[in-house]
């Protein structure tokens, strides 16, 4: 295994430029989990009520009036003073709700009767809301004055039947912000995994491949086909190393979801993705063994192609035209996976479907690469014959 | 005599071009054979061939008794080469380097390092087995090549024009390092254009010219090949042309050439050509600084040949 160890006491002297590429990934990764909401509270707003009470004798007008004023912000007439009743304030949204409550209300109440109370409203949720409340509190009275009850024990019911609430939990089994989590740092990832490789597979190739190193290799007992499957081999141990290492730090940075299903796709999409890195760090490794060029082509094949299909920033915000050139790079396969990923809520055969279509079209690109470096590798030889 | 290499009939082409036209040639065990040709004469091509690192169009190569084809690897366990260009790894120390390519032929851990140990020190790179490539002088990177190719003691080493570009100590460095491999029992085919090596180093001399020999044989055997007999140099003050005219007729002065006051004199045959001339430039008073006799050399034999020089 002479080749394969020699292979990597080369890439030692090229560990600097990879552990960059891994610390601006630790980078990014540690700026996104700090600048991320962490918030799942959410504060209900109260709705602009207009309440009118003209039967301010009556008990159960005013306990009417004070079950608004706990779900509502209760305006009185010295708040419409710049509009001209009750219709201005409604349109220009003053009040979203207005109750008029009639003369002699608890009493005709009481006595069995349903007097009418005028409500006025805009049509939005905050209205429909107060609707519902006006509602439960209206039917909840008509259900005691119904059972006989005298108005003392029918308010002190009321009362304590409004006051009963149900505790309602909002339960999901999985963890959207930590989904989109992973997904960014998968998605960064394609740029460190494929600078990664293709510059350090390229560098460690380019070294085996100088013409005077291949003859001297060429006119030794070493087998041709064996001294190829050592370099083979030692790329494939590197780029497997530094995908491993990619995930073992995704463990530590989003670790929540990385023992759930979705993490566990997140990990095979992005070993997909490694082999195609493999075959474009060996593509490239072919077409120029002329080092101080590879810092060029990584900017462009890396950079680009992270900037093109929305590593760095979310696909989304992409323009159509960009996302379109993009199809046809590998990596836009890679990404769209993460961000399928990131919005599953189960992980069954229906939805893994499109994701397996994606890995395919990704390792077909592997396949696309590894054809057109044989093809390179053969005319080199022959030109050198 | 057991021959190590036999070429016969070896013909290379390039498109119309015949790099290697019809060469037939042997090495013997244990000698150092030199091919002598101008740049482009075919001498690497023709190294290129034996090494089987080149197709052919016709010819057989034959080295240890057996043909010499690209998967003959029994063969070339027993084959050192060192390039024209230096083929080494930029990011490996000289150890590592000497290491890893002899390593490409002894698998034994203990005995290559005896043998990388050795390379060292034939080469006289101790001081610098922790040096990279980069930071050793031309000379020294040409010495750590040689030791690449030789590391794994082969039995036949090729050294293409291993000296080219170095300086005087690393030369004769290289070139001592050469007698000492062929001590110890290898047989050597050195390719070159500098004739004053061949002529110190080796024990038969091939000349090439346009893929073909034109003259083979020892240093001495070459030079007979030649009418020359001596060459005297005088630098003179002034000489006229009538002077120049009475020194051509001088006997067995074969011809006689004049560059800028410095005269050269080339005698077919005869004897004490040295003091005749002494006493000529004695006798018409023509002032002279320095005087010299030389042997007629290979580029002689080439020019002779050829009508060109060897390093035209």
């Amino acid at each position: 295994m002479l080749v394969f160890r020699t292979y990597f006491k080369i890439l030692t002297k090229y560990k600097g430029i990879v552990i960059l590429y891994t610390v601006i990934l630790l980078c990014f990764a540690v700026f996104n989990m700090q600048t991320s909401d962490n918030s799942t509270n959410f504060t209900a707003s109260r709705p602009d009520v207009y309440v009118e009470n003209k039967d301010e004798e009556g008990a159960l007008a005013g306990l009417l009036c004070d079950y608004i004023k706990e779900h509502a912000e209760v305006k009185g007439p010295e708040d419409l003073k710049d509009t001209e009743g009750v219709s201005d304030a409604l349109f220009y949204r003053q009040v979203n709700y207005t109750v008029e409550i009639p003369e002699n209300f608890s009493e005709d109440f009481l006595a069995g009767e349903r007097p009418d109370i005028v409500v006025r409203s805009i049509g939005d949720y905050q209205a429909a809301y107060m609707e519902m409340q006006l509602e439960r509190f209206l039917q909840t009275a008509s259900l005691y004055q119904k059972a006989g009850m005298e108005e003392k024990q029918l308010i002190k019911q009321i009362k304590e039947t409004l006051k009963e609430t149900v505790e309602v939990e909002l339960k999901s089994s999985v963890d959207k912000e930590g989904l989109s989590k992973g997904a960014f740092f998968y998605n960064f990832a394609n740029y460190s995994l494929l600078a990664g490789c293709v510059y350090a597979i390229a560098v460690a190739l380019s070294s085996f491949r100088r013409d005077c190193i291949r003859r001297r290799a060429n006119v030794s007992p070493i087998n041709n086909l064996r001294y190829n499957l050592q370099l083979l081999l030692a790329n494939g141990v590197f780029a497997f190393a530094l995908w491993a290492f990619y995930v073992l730090i995704s463990f530590v940075m989003v670790k929540d979801v990385m023992f759930t299903k979705q993490g566990l796709l997140f990990i095979a999409n992005s070993f997909v993705f490694a082999l195609c890195a493999l075959s474009v760090g060996f593509l490239i490794g072919n077409l120029t063994t002329n080092k101080e060029a590879l810092g060029g082509i990584i900017n462009v094949v890396a950079l680009g192609s992270s900037f093109l299909c929305g590593a760095f920033v979310p696909v989304q915000w992409l323009p159509d035209a960009v996302l379109k050139i993009a199809h046809i790079l590998p990596s836009y396969w890679y990404i769209q996976n993460n961000e399928r990923i990131a919005k599953l809520e189960t992980v069954e055969p229906a939805a893994i479907k499109p994701l397996l279509v994606n890995g395919a079209v990704v390792l077909g690109f592997a396949a696309l690469f590894v054809a057109v470096t044989n093809v390179l590798a053969k005319r080199g030889r022959q030109r050198r014959v | 005599m057991k021959n190590v290499i036999e070429v016969r009939n070896l013909t290379k082409a390039y498109k119309e071009l015949r790099a290697v036209d019809d060469l037939s040639f042997e090495v013997h065990e244990g000698e150092i054979l030199g091919l002598l040709g101008p740049n482009g004469s075919g001498k690497s091509t023709t190294i290129n061939c034996l090494l089987s690192l080149l197709q052919f169009e016709s010819g057989h190569i034959r080295i240890f008794g057996k043909e010499m084809t690209p998967d003959a690897y029994d063969l070339k366990a027993q084959i050192g080469v060192v390039f024209q260009d230096v083929a080494v790894f930029e990011e490996l120390t000289v150890y590592d380097n000497i290491d890893y390519f002899c390593g490409l032929y002894i698998g034994d851990k203990n005995t290559r390092k005896a043998y990388v140990r050795d390379a060292i020190a034939l080469t006289g790179l101790e001081e610098f087995v922790k040096f990279y490539p980069k930071q050793l002088s031309g000379g020294l990177l040409r010495r750590l090549n040689i030791a690449c190719g030789i590391a794994h003691k082969p039995k036949l080493i090729f050294l293409d024009e291993p000296t080219v570009a170095v300086d005087p100590q690393s030369r004769n460095n290289i070139l001592d390092g050469i007698r000492i491999l062929r001590e110890q029992g290898a047989t050597i085919v050195y390719t070159t254009h500098y004739m004053e090596e061949v002529e110190i180093l080796c024990d038969r001399i091939i000349i090439l010219d346009k893929g073909r020999v034109i003259a083979s044989g020892t240093n001495e055997e070459l030079k007979e090949l030649t009418d020359i007999e001596e060459k005297v140099t005088v630098e003179v003050d002034r000489i006229s042309q009538e002077q120049l005219a009475q020194i051509k007729a001088l006997e067995h002065v074969k011809e006689v050439t004049n560059s800028k006051n410095v005269v050269s004199i080339v005698y077919r045959e005869g004897e004490d050509h040295f003091g005749k001339l002494l006493a000529f430039l004695g006798k018409e008073k023509i002032r002279y600084h320095k005087i010299y006799s030389e042997r007629p050399t290979l580029n002689d034999v080439f020019l002779e040949l050829t009508g060109k020089e060897l390093r035209d």
